[in-house]
C-alpha cells in the first residue's frame, strides 16, 4: 500500500537483490522546496539514476493530500510520503505518519521535545530518526556535548547529501561511537541533487510505507553516497 | 525548553494576523517601463521588448517590484528580532499583463512561520500582493518572504 493507503502499482527495481531508497527529499510542498515531483522522476530516468524510489520528507507538516500514484505507475518508481520535524535536539525524520501521530504531535512546533516525538511515533507505529545529526544547531550530535544522549536514538541518517564538509564524518563517527545504525537521504530541495545520498536495502522489497517502516525497524540497511565523485 | 514562552506568541500572531488584508493601491503598465523591467531582466523575447509585437505583455517578474504603501497591517505586533532581511519573491502569472492595464492590487499577510537553520532559529513573515486587471482577473500573485531572527 501507499502512504495514502492505496494499492502501490510500480514494478521496477534496478538490482532484484536490493532496494535503494532516497529517504530524504523536498518538494514544493515545502516552502523551500524548488522541485516538482514529477520533475523527480523524470529526472532520475533521465539521468539512469540507481533508484528504486525516494521519500517526500516535507518540513514541518505531512502532505496527505498528494497522490503520486500515477508517477509511481509511470516511471516505475515508489514514491512515498513522511515528515521531517523540528526538535529541541535537532530535526527528525519521521516515516509512517498516522492519524493517531498527527493529533499527537503538532508538526509546526519547531522546538517539539524529541523524546515527544520518538515516544509518539513508537506509539503510532512510525519510526523516527535524526537527519543531518552532524549539523551545526539543527543536528543531534551539536546538542549532546551540552546536554547529554537521548535515549530511544537507535538510528541516524549519517549520509546527507546537503552536508558540508565536515558534518557527515562527524555524523558517521558519532553513530559509529554510540553503535547507531546510518541510512542515507540526499535532502535535495531542487531536482538535479535527488540520489546524492540514498539508502540500500538488501534482500527486501519495499514496496510502501509500511514496509519501509519495517525495515527501518529491522535494521537491514546501509547508507551510500552518490554524489558526483564519489564512488559507489 | 529554554524558549518555549515564545511559541504560543507566535501562534496566537498568526491566528491573529493572517488572512487579514491591510492595503490596497493601484499601478499603472506603461510599455515604457514593462520593456525596461525585461530589459535588465536579460530578455530577449520580442513578447517582452517589442511593444509593437502583437503579444506585448509584462515580463513575467514584473510585478515583484511594484511595493505596496505598507509593509505591515497597521498595530502588526514586533515579532523577533531586528528589522528583518528580505527573503526573496515568488510570482505566479496567471493572465498576461498588457501595456494600459491598470492593476489593482491588494496586500495580505499569508503566513507567519519559524524554522530552524544552520543559522538558529528564524521567523518567516509572508506578504501576499495579489494584482487584477479591469476585469477584475487575477493576473498575477506575488509573495514575499520577510526574515526575522526569532529573539
Amino acid at each position: 500500500m501507499t502512504a495514502n493507503g492505496s494499492p502501490c502499482r510500480y514494478s521496477v527495481s534496478i538490482d532484484s537483490n536490493k532496494m535503494r531508497l532516497d529517504l530524504h527529499t523536498h518538494s514544493i510542498k515545502s516552502d523551500d522546496g524548488r522541485a516538482k515531483v514529477e520533475n523527480y522522476c523524470k529526472w532520475i530516468a533521465k539521468k539512469e539514476l540507481p533508484l528504486d524510489g525516494f521519500v517526500l520528507t516535507e518540513h514541518r507538516q505531512f502532505d496527505a493530500d498528494s497522490d503520486y500514484r500515477q508517477l509511481e505507475d509511470e516511471y516505475g518508481l515508489a514514491i512515498m510520503k513522511a515528515s521531517e520535524v523540528e526538535t529541541d535536539y535537532g530535526h527528525v525524520l519521521v516515516f509512517g505518519v498516522n492519524d493517531d501521530l498527527l493529533a499527537a504531535i503538532d508538526f509546526t512546533n519547531v522546538r517539539l521535545p524529541i523524546e515527544t516525538v520518538l515516544d509518539e511515533s513508537r506509539k503510532a507505529g512510525a519510526f523516527a530518526a535524526p537527519c543531518h545529526p552532524g549539523r551545526k544547531r539543527v543536528g543531534l550530535f551539536a546538542h549532546y556535548e551540552e546536554r547529554g544522549v537521548v535515549q530511544g536514538v537507535d538510528t541516524v541518517e549519517v549520509l546527507n547529501g546537503g552536508s558540508i564538509p565536515g558534518e557527515d564524518e562527524l555524523s558517521l563517527a558519532m553513530a559509529d561511537r554510540l553503535g547507531y545504525r546510518g541510512f542515507g537521504g540526499s535532502d535535495s530541495h531542487v531536482v538535479s541533487r535527488i540520489g546524492f545520498c540514498a539508502t540500500d536495502f538488501p534482500n527486501q522489497q519495499i514496496v510502501d510505507m509500511e514496509a519501509l517502516v519495517h525495515a527501518l525497524y529491522g535494521g537491514n540497511f546501509s547508507a551510500v553516497s552518490m554524489r558526483p565523485g564519489d564512488s559507489d | 525548553m529554554d524558549d518555549d514562552n515564545t511559541m504560543p506568541e507566535l501562534a496566537a500572531v498568526r491566528d491573529q494576523w493572517v488572512g487579514v488584508e491591510f492595503d490596497w493601491t493601484t499601478f499603472e503598465m506603461s510599455a515604457e517601463n514593462m520593456v525596461a523591467w525585461a530589459k535588465a531582466c536579460g530578455e530577449t523575447d520580442p513578447r517582452f521588448i517589442d511593444p509593437s509585437h502583437h503579444d506585448f505583455q509584462a515580463h513575467p517578474g514584473f510585478t515583484t517590484h511594484c511595493m505596496s504603501g505598507r509593509v505591515f497591517p497597521k498595530e502588526f505586533p514586533q515579532i523577533g528580532g531586528g528589522f528583518g532581511i528580505d527573503g526573496g519573491k515568488r510570482v505566479e502569472v496567471h493572465a498576461p499583463i498588457r501595456s494600459g492595464d491598470t492593476l489593482t492590487a491588494t496586500t495580505t499577510i499569508a503566513d507567519i512561520f519559524e524554522k530552524t537553520g544552520r543559522s538558529g532559529t528564524m521567523i518567516f513573515i509572508v506578504q501576499r500582493m495579489e494584482f487584477r486587471n479591469e476585469a477584475k482577473d487575477l493576473v498575477s500573485t506575488v509573495d514575499w518572504k520577510m526574515i526575522k531572527k526569532a529573539e
